[in-house]
């Protein structure tokens, strides 16, 4: 069966996700355990696939049999191989992260959640691993509803922020749509490659059409992966939403967005026409500066723990963006390397936010006041994706974004390199304050008081379910960071038929 | 905020008319849609490869079956995610506003007459645009939205709780997911006989025939499915609607 692995990555969390929609009504408790299965199945799925594409190259499933440009293809290379593992390993860990919390956050519709769930896993994991751009719009609308229903399911407040997520999403959604449907007026096709093999056959270099399904395709997914200044949507909607949904969305919306991105840049249009022929010069790079640091300064501002991540995400949206738009190998590969590793990271840090709203109720970034000596375990967790997102050695966020300075530096962006150390070290802030608070409580004054009389402070960890997905995303977020040169060197052999020499333009 | 408004709304419609300038003419045969392979192919091949004389339905639920098939995905998360945040369960939550106390009238005798006469016209001819989808514009979502109107109509004439009697909340959700395992159904079966998801050639070692009637048959049997889950979300959508997730009293 294992030529049959691409359609299973998609096909287990699919049907599992209508089996649970049925089967909750009489047997609620199986929706979690039927989830975590299905997902575990998922992951060994695309590791298959990873490993297959690793030995014999890119692979390509002709769904129904029909060969492309007729039918739909599944193409999956180095990249999304990378990316398919990374988004089911991150949807497996927020399920389990789900199991305690999900019954109170949502009123008790925990069925319909993980249907949501699995639905939202699915579409991702649909979306990474196809090879036809009108198909990616149909995966893009299943991810976008459950994305919605994911997070309005939690309070009013959340209600409303999805509602303005729906409505910039739809935006987004049919910006790309429209671009898609110019690119057919002038190719006639919806294969990915065979677009591209369409516009250089044709000589559609020139053709307006196609510059303007070009602006409309990255505008739209900008808005779609809230990049400044198209991120209003973002903060609030992720910030209130229930904490499990937010944990598989921080993750991976915006990230399997970014993959796309650099899909349609390389494999769509191709690095030639995006970068040479409409050469929008340092106007991007500028953008990711601004949003970059943006984000820092959202972050610095916020009191609140997740709203605070939010903002987080928007400036490494802006590390992605501009990692790709430096038109240089190592940049990009800082960039793709970056979206394998800011997923685990956001995991791990939107797990922890999760889990010190679970056990105070609190919000603000005061509410881990003295966590360290009643929850020591999780602690250790959120300092590695803490130290990861800061970019502190061995995790994979140093990696990655070496990559990207290094990028930086090669093609001459050092207003780039400046916003990202800028970034860094308001991350650091950010981070050490909170396990600053973390450590000493709330007031330095205070906690010197209470410096010899602590001990009736008790260990009272996180459940198991908690703490399991939380080391697991740690760990990971070390080994990524461990064996960077093997990810790496996938990346490049992924990159180095796409000629993206130093300093193209 | 409403000059920024302005300002995308231009430069949006400045892009629009850029990306006009370059279009083929209205329906000149040489455009790339008409002139590539992709629809010289679907318009010459369909019928020797699938026995259908609809193109339409062919590329629809055959050549892009994949699409369709999350296409109705789309309308059963849709249900799903509707339920997920209004449906209130219990019935010690109070709602946001005091409950509407109908009054148990009598059914309106024209009301009632005309629902007795239409409704069954009404799904009669759901399941002929299901089943004609070979041969006309029709298929699964026509013909299922059509269908789940005629419950809609009875909600409407009667009340919600009447409707409810013949088509209560868990079946209409099975009926959806039925759909859905209905059309998967197709593909999985297609991977277990060894062909690839959807490859509907593969099931002539189940479907009497050869490789075009397994096509042609196949589907029909997806556009059932689509009709299924497509009659059931209508309906579901609007009982959660308009009772405000309380399944009791409707409009």
């Amino acid at each position: 069966m294992t030529e049959q692995a691409p359609i299973l990555i998609l096909l287990f969390p699919f049907l599992t996700a209508i089996f649970v929609a049925l089967l909750g009504a009489k047997v609620p408790a199986a929706s979690w355990p039927l989830t975590i299965a299905s997902l575990g199945a998922s992951i060994c799925a695309t590791l298959t696939t990873l490993i297959q594409v690793l030995e014999n190259g890119t692979i390509r499933y002709y769904v129904g049999g029909w060969a492309p440009p007729f039918g739909i293809e599944l193409r999956i290379d180095g990249l999304n191989a990378l990316v398919a593992v990374t988004v089911a390993t991150v949807a497996f860990l927020g399920a389990i992260y789900s199991k305690d919390r999900v019954e109170s956050e949502t009123e008790n519709k925990g069925p319909q959640y993980y249907a949501l769930y699995l639905l939202l896993a699915a579409g991702l994991l649909g979306i990474v691993i196809t090879g036809d751009a009108f198909n990616l719009y149909v995966l893009l609308e299943i991810a976008a509803l459950t994305s919605y229903a994911l997070l309005a399911m939690g309070n009013k407040r959340a209600t409303l922020a999805a509602f303005k997520y729906l409505i910039m999403g739809t935006i987004g959604a049919s910006f790309y749509l429209l671009g898609v449907g110019y690119l057919y007026i002038k190719t006639g096709s919806l294969n990915m490659v065979d677009i591209q093999e369409q516009l250089i056959a044709n000589g559609l270099q020139d053709s307006s059409t196609v510059q303007v399904a070009f602006i409309m395709i990255t505008v739209g997914l900008w808005v779609k992966m809230a990049f400044f200044p198209l991120h209003a949507w973002l903060p609030n909607s992720y910030a209130f939403g229930p904490t499990t949904s937010s944990s598989i969305m921080a993750p991976l919306v915006t990230k399997v967005m970014i993959y796309v991105m650099v899909r349609m840049v390389l494999t769509v249009f191709g690095p030639v026409y995006a970068f040479e022929v409409l050469d929008w010069g340092n106007i991007v790079v500028w953008l990711a500066v601004i949003a970059i640091l943006a984000g820092s300064i959202g972050a610095l501002a916020q009191k609140d723990l997740r709203k605070m991540l939010t903002f987080l995400i928007i400036a490494e949206v802006g590390y992605m963006v501009g990692g790709v738009w430096l038109v240089d190998e190592t940049g990009m590969t800082g960039a793709i390397y970056h979206i394998i590793s800011d997923a685990f990271m956001t995991l791990c840090v939107f797990l922890f936010a999760g889990i010190v709203f679970a056990k105070t109720g609190a919000r603000d970034i005061y509410a881990v006041d003295g966590l360290f000596k009643k929850m020591p375990i999780t602690m250790i967790g959120f300092i590695v994706g803490a130290f990861s997102l800061i970019g502190i050695p061995p995790t994979a966020g140093f990696f990655s974004k070496w990559y990207l300075i290094q990028g930086g530096i090669n093609s001459g962006n050092w207003e780039y390199v400046i916003a990202l150390l800028i970034s860094s070290l308001v991350n650091a802030v950010l981070f050490f304050r909170i396990i600053e608070i973390a450590y000493f409580g709330k007031k330095p004054a205070e906690g010197h008081i209470h410096h010899h009389g602590d001990d009736h402070t008790k260990i009272s960890e996180a459940p198991i379910t908690q703490l399991i997905p939380l080391l697991g995303t740690a760990a990971i977020i070390l080994l990524i960071g461990i064996f960077n040169k093997d990810l790496v060197a996938v990346i490049q052999d992924f990159l180095e038929p796409f000629n993206l020499v130093a300093g193209i333009r | 905020m409403k000059f920024l408004g302005l300002l995308t709304v231009l430069i949006t419609g400045f892009l629009l008319i850029q990306a006009e300038r370059d279009f083929p003419d209205w329906g000149d045969v040489n455009s790339p849609a008409s002139s590539y392979k992709l629809s010289q192919h679907y318009i010459t091949q369909t019928f020797a490869e699938t026995s259908v004389p609809n193109m339409v339905t062919a590329v629809l639920a055959d050549y892009r079956g994949y699409d369709t098939m999350f296409e109705t995905v789309v309308i059963f998360t849709a249900g799903i995610a509707i339920i997920g945040i209004l449906r209130v369960f219990g019935s010690n939550i109070k709602p946001d506003h005091p409950e509407v106390v109908l009054t148990k009238k009598k059914p309106d005798l024209i009301v009632e007459t005309t629902c007795r006469l239409l409704i069954p016209i009404i799904q009669l001819f759901a399941l002929y645009v299901v089943a004609h989808g070979h041969h006309s514009p029709g298929g699964g979502f026509q013909g299922g939205v059509i269908f789940g109107a005629s419950f809609i109509l009875l909600a409407l004439a009667r009340d919600l709780q009447y409707a409810q009697q013949w088509v209560p909340e868990n079946r209409i959700l099975n009926l959806a997911g039925i759909g859905i395992f209905i059309y998967a159904g197709f593909g999985v079966a297609s991977l277990l006989l060894g062909g690839n998801f959807l490859d509907y050639g593969v099931l002539t070692a189940i479907i009497p025939g050869d490789v075009k009637d397994a096509h042609s048959h196949s589907m029909l049997g997806v556009e059932i499915g689509v009709a299924f889950t497509v009659t059931a979300i209508m309906f579901s959508i609007y009982s959660s609607l308009s009772s405000n997730g309380h399944m009791k009293e409707g409009i």
